[in-house]
């Protein structure tokens, strides 16, 4: 059987067996029953706050991951607001810092779906098995709220100390200390360590803040955990409780309710340094309402067993912080299909087979006016400097290079002007592909002087088109999350290749190319 | 009655002219004609003279190959005794890379269009040509100093600024379509098409020259002399068909384009081949490659040898 023929069934039973794939797990994904113990959750964050000026941050906790909870899915709104994703290893925890482009009403709106396990099945990534020096010493530090230093923390430490026998739980004696001896407080009570301690009163951070100031004081480091209680309710209130290095691992206790070392499994843990989950600087009339509802079974909850095959297929079983990689590089063929789509079917030449491509996924993480305004200036910057570095007879290598340097300074600089001019630059602009920008750089000023303007300026309105129609298709948000839940959808994408491969018609472009093939029309006779 | 010019054709009536496109050529012949491990034998420019030295046929003398850059230095010593020499990328494309010289004194070199280097210059160009800038795959060239072919005199009055070729295009080593490519100011002496050189058909069987195209259009005198392209005897046409099947054969290459110049004294020489001809030929004929392929398929395998080929021939050059 020749290729012309096989091909389409080639094709065919690729596009068959992806679809059916998809179709399999997508129906024992919603017949799949959660096992027992097993639930999950949305929990909804809506912010609200005014800026006087653009620059205001606004700093938001989000879930992470541990033995008992997975976020499997995470979406945030924040219109005319600018990211700046921070991770700080010394907490381990997902925060993002939101800054104001501008005065006036702004507001932020996440939504995480949650997959909370009762027998703690998730596999937690837990990077502090061993405590660094500066962590110790973060966790054993005095301050005005939890105050290690205070002589009624000293005082109340060494009561303790003098009752417990030598074999004694001591951390165990200073839980229950807390517990029992502190009572919850009316509004207006007491809510840092020492008052707490003073006054035997105190409110449930306060209580905590007693806990910590205690450990720390007997040199075992502890510190506030903020979060929230996982039950249905659409006006959610945070709560604080406790982490006390016991060895080599952190053990929750909660001296509000009373739990020691284990936490019910639907304590969702979100900040550990015991701020706010959201706060804001330089803004005013922040209002924050978090709401919990219980979701059925459902696509991406990752229900399938970790080491099973369909496990493999997967994906939102992973970390969250690998969907948005992930994500990306599934787009990445559909950019292929669209460039086969130009090249093959309209006959539209491009520099570079996959340069479109690469600057359409660039521009669908950076905000575009941005990237437009970078890549323009590159590479206008580019080829005055190419043009230059001609005179200088460079070998190629060294000249690529030089060029390639010059990009990285041009979009460094492009950054900083951006700042200067008040036009908050998009980090993610740097994202535009330097080695690429290059070779489109050095391509254009071959072709240019090679074939002439003209045919370069052709090429690089062929570039533009087909970059612009890969962005409209990569930014298509619902097919990332299609492809990211059902990966083996890319069957169909290669069946589509196939088909494309095998295309044999004319392209769009040879229509206008071959015109004079066709019969010549005859212009109407003129009306007497 | 005046017609109006059409704006594009219908891919009906593209089909039934017999006209290729792109995508039909690679997938139909190309691919399937052209095994991938023979593509150096036409790839580079080195490896086909000596496939063309081995059967006899005619190329331009090799004066020197330089294919590391310490090799540069040594470059005025081999050019010295030659006033006149090419110098070519041997994994080039497109004509791109080539510097036609014309005369020079050691120091300072003249192409024909008058145009000078320095000999820093042309160091620099050598140089270039080795790191791989003019190369198909962008490796590491080498470049090839080589024997000028001088234009002969036939076409004197339809080629400005440089050497016209003569392009091939042979399907199971039965020449199939052929073009000449003249040079124009637009194309800087060039044959190339797309550079806006003037391409004339030839007649398979009495290699005379009709019709005209440039720049994808229908012409039918040369854009800067203003003389007939049609109409002209391509000397030496009977020796260049031969050649031109003998490469084919050598070559074991399918679907492949040829390309001569005429020396003055030499006559046909092959300057190189090419494993995806170009499709701008069937402008020049008025007349589509499909139908013309499509006969030598359903040709059986006893017409295709060497006593019967003249007939095939024949019988595709009244193909319209």
């Amino acid at each position: 059987m020749n290729a012309r023929r096989t091909a389409p069934w080639v094709a065919g039973a690729l596009a068959l067996l992806g679809v059916a794939l998809v179709g399999l797990r997508a129906y024992t994904r919603h017949a799949h029953q959660l096992a027992s113990g097993e639930s999950l959750w949305r929990l909804t964050y809506t912010v609200k706050f005014e800026s006087e000026t653009a620059g205001a941050r606004l700093s938001a906790a989000f879930p992470f991951d541990t033995a008992h909870c997975r976020v499997f899915r995470q979406s945030v709104l924040h219109p005319d607001l600018q990211p700046e994703r921070l991770r700080s290893p010394l907490l381990a925890t997902r925060e993002v810092d939101l800054l104001t482009l501008r005065p006036g009403e702004q507001s932020m709106t996440a939504r995480f779906d949650i997959h909370l396990s009762r027998r703690g099945r998730f596999a937690a990534f837990d990077p502090e098995l061993v405590l660094s020096a500066q962590a110790r010493a973060e966790w054993l530090r005095s301050d005005k709220l939890v105050q290690a230093d205070s002589p009624i923390v000293a005082e109340t430490l060494q009561a303790i100390r003098r009752d417990t026998p030598p074999s004694g739980d001591l951390v165990q004696r200073l839980f229950d200390y807390c517990h029992h001896q502190i009572a919850a407080g009316e509004e207006g009570a007491p809510s840092d360590a020492a008052g707490a301690l003073q006054k035997k009163t105190a409110s449930p951070i306060g209580c905590a803040r007693a806990l910590v100031a205690l450990c720390r004081a007997n040199k075992t480091p502890a510190r506030l955990v903020t979060g929230f209680v996982m039950e249905e309710n659409d006006s959610l209130e945070s709560r604080v409780w406790v982490e006390i290095r016991l060895g080599n691992r952190w053990a929750p206790f909660e001296p509000e309710n009373g739990f020691a070392r284990e936490l019910p499994y639907n304590y969702l843990a979100v900040r550990r340094d015991g701020g706010e989950i959201v706060c804001l600087t330089r803004g005013s009339g922040l209002e924050t309402h978090f709401a919990a509802l219980r979701l059925p079974p459902g696509p991406g909850a990752g229900g399938s067993k970790p080491r099973s095959l369909s496990g493999l297929a997967d994906l939102t079983r992973l970390p969250l912080e690998m969907h948005e990689v992930l994500s990306l590089i599934l787009l990445l063929p559909l950019g292929g299909l669209v460039t086969a789509f130009f090249r093959t079917v309209v006959g539209i030449r491009t520099f570079g087979t996959f340069t479109p491509t690469l600057i359409a996924l660039s521009f669908v993480f950076a905000d575009w006016r941005t990237g437009v305004f970078v890549f323009v200036f590159v590479l206008l910057a580019g080829l005055v400097s190419r043009a230059f570095l001609d005179r200088l007879k460079l070998l190629m290598v060294p000249r690529l290079s030089t060029v390639l340097t010059l990009v990285v300074l041009c979009i460094i600089f492009c950054v900083s002007l951006l700042d200067m001019l008040r036009l908050t630059p998009s980090a993610q602009a740097v994202l535009l592909p330097m080695v690429i920008l290059t070779m489109t750089i050095e391509r254009f000023y071959l072709t240019s002087e090679e074939d002439g303007t003209g045919f370069a300026l052709q090429l690089l309105g062929g570039t533009v088109v087909v970059s612009l129609c890969c962005y409209f298709v990569l930014r298509w948000g619902a097919v990332g999350r299609f492809l990211f839940a059902f990966p083996e959808a890319h069957l169909v994408t290669i069946a589509a290749l196939v088909l494309m491969g095998r295309y044999t018609g004319y392209r769009l472009s040879e229509l206008l190319r071959f015109r004079d093939f066709g019969p010549a029309r005859k212009p109407k006779e003129p009306q007497p | 009655m005046m017609t109006r010019e059409r704006l594009w054709a219908w891919p009906a009536e593209l089909r039934a002219r017999g006209i290729l496109g792109i995508n039909r050529r690679n997938a139909d012949f190309v691919l399937p004609a052209n095994p991938r491990s023979h593509y150096p034998r036409v790839d580079d420019k080195l490896l086909s003279k000596k496939f063309c030295e081995a059967r006899g046929i005619p190329v331009p003398e090799t004066y020197a190959v330089i294919e590391q850059q310490g090799d540069i230095r040594g470059f005025p010593d081999c050019v010295r005794e030659r006033p006149q020499f090419v110098i070519k990328p041997a994994s080039g494309s497109g004509g791109r890379g080539i510097i036609v010289v014309a005369g020079h004194d050691g120091e300072t070199f003249r192409t024909p269009g008058g145009t000078e280097f320095e000999l820093a210059e042309v160091r620099y160009h050598l140089s270039t040509v080795i790191s791989g800038l003019y190369s198909l795959g962008g490796q590491q060239d080498r470049a090839i100093i080589e024997q000028r072919i001088i234009r002969h005199a036939a076409f004197e009055r339809i080629a400005v600024g440089g050497t016209p070729d003569i392009r091939v295009v042979l399907y199971r080593c039965v020449p199939v379509m052929a073009m000449v490519r003249l040079p124009t100011r637009a194309s800087r002496g060039r044959a190339n098409l797309h550079q806006g050189a003037v391409a004339a058909a030839v007649n398979l069987r009495t290699g005379e020259t009709f019709g005209g195209v440039c720049k994808d259009r229908v012409i039918s005198e040369h854009p800067d002399t203003g003389a007939t392209i049609d109409g002209l005897r391509i000397p030496f046409w009977e020796q260049l068909l031969d050649a031109a099947q003998k490469l084919a054969e050598a070559l074991e290459m399918g679907y492949v384009g040829v390309d001569f110049v005429l020396d003055a004294t030499v006559g046909p020489v092959v300057l190189e081949a090419n494993a995806r001809p170009g499709l701008a030929i069937q402008v020049a004929n008025r007349c589509g490659l499909a139908q013309r392929l499509e006969y030598l398929d359903a040709q059986p395998p006893e017409a295709f040898t060497l006593a019967r080929r003249a007939e095939l021939v024949a019988a595709l050059s009244w193909m319209r």
